[in-house]
């Protein structure tokens, strides 16, 4: 299934899905993004009003509802409040520039990210931005078994280290390498208190093909230590020969329609052989969308890159094959 | 006592914000008006004059109607609350009566009964019915599995149908015997929109999966699908003129509008037939009382009039910006509509002859 819409981005309301478990500090970062002077008119869907700002008539409650558009396919679960929900609001859609859905802190992000790729009104209307995870420093160990942390990070674009004042550098590093192992390709930010630059969190476009998030080469340089036993992990892999279109797209396609379900979030660049542009792809569960970006620069390293975040991931299985689309 | 003509050539005024709903009381002497920001804006022919009910308050008015009688004006919307006015006649002003609120999030849907005093609403999971004549909520209320997406009467006022994702629920909510229990069909994605038609009483429900179900007359036994839909079936409409077999159906999906007549019995009843013009999304479809003229309002900017064998008669043409909603007044006449830069049309229609099939169509409330 296809990701994009035949609507131009840049017509689109740009979305970010804002989750992170309880007490991680969502509200107070929502309150920041709604008083700060950004320029932004920010709309802002939550769970329940709680200490938002209520009195903001573009702050709007909503109760999660999940709608199963296909026999139950995990792939194809959405948000059927938030259709409705957006589609009200849409109606004033020039009072406002940006929308920020807050989660349950028990959420499953991908109904939610989901929404905005299968339900053609939303599809057309908006675009998602990123998905912003806050990390509660002190505490996200306590709960770092739990199915949804581990979602949560697992899905983010952009992941907000928060209350680093409560916790040592040590402890921070080693809660960073954790993070890294599950998700290499998020942005990190650190802050107390939720206080992260706007500019970082809003209008990142972590979802457009031509400027996704951390899309450069050698973004997965740096190797990470894989030593962990979290169910939910990452793969990284890279390669200098030239791969075959042909069978680099059955391969994908294999891949999301066997473990669609446990593939949570996937990127890459590839080097197509006989191309000279360079290949990007991306994906959320059986999601895919892939397009040829740009020409490789003249002295950039030419070389495919692929990270795969999931639950049960077989690293060697999925390394041999991918070298099997070597061309 | 309505006035034959209310007006001879196109009238329009504007709100702040884009046009969310409108409605006639069913004398055709006053006209509803809300807004996405809250504004309602209620309009007396008769006297001549119009009141600014509620001012822009950017938070969003989505519903709104007028009782049978004419007693109550109601409206809802992003507030969750339930707004109320007492209505005295041509030129009294109207007075508002304390919001009720419901707690259910924003209401999208409600519906006075037809011929009666009860007013349904879409309160979250809860379809709570309001009784204008004892002015309490009527308990219990009906709980469905889902958040309520439509709700439609029949034209007698005797069943109400309420649909979410997995259900359509009838209920008769007069009959108050516990041997009535609501009639609960499933269906397999959300119902988006609901119809009852007026003679033969079928039941239409357009659905988020692009289909549509068709509940054969008194909605007993087994729906007809229609699928392949290029979209959401998001509104539908049934013309008020009895057919062979069934009255005129028309359903929009996106751009498309499809026309849909019942020529047999049985599997492959219905023929459709696609009305073609419309550009963007159609946001509103209605029937014009008493005859098989449709009414087609859509985000392209227009308006268009078809005829009960679907030619397209006329386009009625705004400002350019989208149209959100439309109104027939009651006497098929009138056909009032709102746009998304917060401007409301009034433009008087001539029906042609063969779309009317009652003559005295136009003077039903004269």
């Amino acid at each position: 299934m296809a990701f994009s819409s035949p609507v131009p981005a840049a017509e689109r309301l740009p979305v970010t899905v804002l989750t992170g478990y309880l007490g991680a500090g969502k509200t107070t970062l929502l309150n920041r993004i709604l008083t700060h002077e950004h320029g932004l008119k920010v709309a802002v869907i939550v769970n329940e009003f709680g200490e938002i700002g209520i009195d903001n008539q573009l702050v709007v409650d909503t109760d999660e509802e999940i709608f199963e558009m296909n026999n139950g396919c995990i792939c194809c679960t959405v948000r059927g409040d938030l259709i409705r929900i957006i589609g009200n609001l849409m109606k004033r859609r020039d009072r406002f520039d940006h929308l920020v859905i807050e989660t349950t802190g028990l959420a499953d992000p991908a109904p939610v990210i989901q929404t905005f790729f299968v339900d053609e009104d939303l599809r057309d209307e908006l675009r998602l931005d990123a998905v912003v995870t806050l990390v509660d420093l002190k505490h996200v160990e306590l709960h770092w078994d739990t199915e949804e942390v581990q979602e949560q990070l697992a899905f983010a674009d952009v992941l907000v280290l928060n209350k680093a004042d409560l916790v040592s550098d040590a402890e921070r590093a080693a809660i960073e390498r954790r993070v890294r192992a599950i998700n290499p390709m998020a942005r990190l930010l650190t802050s107390c208190n939720a206080d992260v630059p706007m500019q970082e969190l809003l209008g990142v476009q972590a979802f457009e093909l031509d400027r996704a998030l951390g899309l450069d080469p050698g973004f997965l340089v740096d190797e990470h230590a894989h030593e962990h036993d979290d169910a939910v992990g990452s793969v990284a892999l890279v390669e200098e020969r030239p791969m075959d279109m042909e069978k680099l797209g059955s391969w994908i396609s294999e891949l999301v329609s066997s473990r669609g379900p446990d593939l949570f979030r996937m990127k890459g660049i590839i080097q197509l052989a006989g191309k000279d542009e360079r290949y990007v792809l991306q994906s959320v569960h059986m999601l895919v969308d892939g397009d040829f970006d740009r020409p490789w620069k003249a002295g950039e390293r030419r070389r495919s890159e692929f990270v795969i975040i999931g639950r049960d991931l077989d690293a060697e299985a999925l390394r041999t094959s991918f070298l099997a689309c070597v061309a | 006592m309505a006035q034959a003509t209310l007006v001879s050539e196109r009238l329009c005024g504007d709100l702040e914000q884009p046009i969310s709903a409108l409605a006639w009381s069913l004398d055709g002497e006053f006209l509803a008006i809300t807004s996405a920001g809250g504004e309602l804006l209620m309009i007396d022919f008769r006297a001549g004059c119009e009141e600014l009910l509620r001012g822009d308050r950017d938070s969003s008015l989505d519903v709104v109607g007028f009782s049978d009688d004419g007693q109550f004006l109601m409206a809802a919307g992003q507030g969750g609350e339930l707004l109320l006015w007492e209505l005295g006649g041509t030129g009294v002003r109207p007075l508002a009566m304390d919001p009720l609120p419901l707690g259910g999030g924003w209401i999208d849907a409600a519906a006075w009964q037809p011929g009666g005093s009860l007013l349904a609403v879409a309160a979250g999971r809860e379809l709570q019915l309001w009784d204008g004549a004892s002015r309490e909520w009527s308990e219990p209320p009906l709980q469905l599995p889902g958040t309520i997406q439509a709700l439609s009467w029949s034209a007698d006022g005797v069943q109400l149908a309420a649909s979410c994702n997995g259900e359509v629920v009838l209920w008769q909510p007069c009959l108050s015997s516990a041997a009535d229990l609501p009639l609960r069909h499933a269906i397999a994605s959300a119902g988006l929109a609901l119809a009852f038609s007026g003679p033969g009483h079928h039941l239409a429900c357009g659905m988020l999966d692009r289909s549509l179900l068709v509940w054969p007359q008194g909605c007993h036994g087994q729906p007809w699908q229609f699928s392949g839909f290029p979209s959401k079936v998001r509104q539908l409409a049934w013309s008020d003129q009895p057919g062979r077999l069934a009255p005129l159906l028309a359903s929009a999906a996106g751009e498309a509008v499809i026309l849909w007549t019942q020529v047999k019995q049985g599997s492959k009843a219905w023929q459709p037939e696609p009305l073609l013009w419309h550009e963007k999304r159609v946001q509103a479809l209605a029937f014009a009382p008493g005859s098989t003229l449709l009414a087609s309002a859509s985000s392209d900017g227009s308006v268009a009039l078809w005829d009960g064998k679907g030619q397209m008669l006329q386009p009625l043409e705004g400002q350019g910006c989208g149209f959100n909603t439309l109104a027939w007044r009651p006497d098929g006449l009138h056909l009032a509509a709102g746009d998304a830069q917060g401007r409301w049309w009034l433009w008087p229609v001539v029906v042609p002859a063969r779309a009317r099939q009652r003559a005295s169509a136009g003077s039903g409330f004269g």
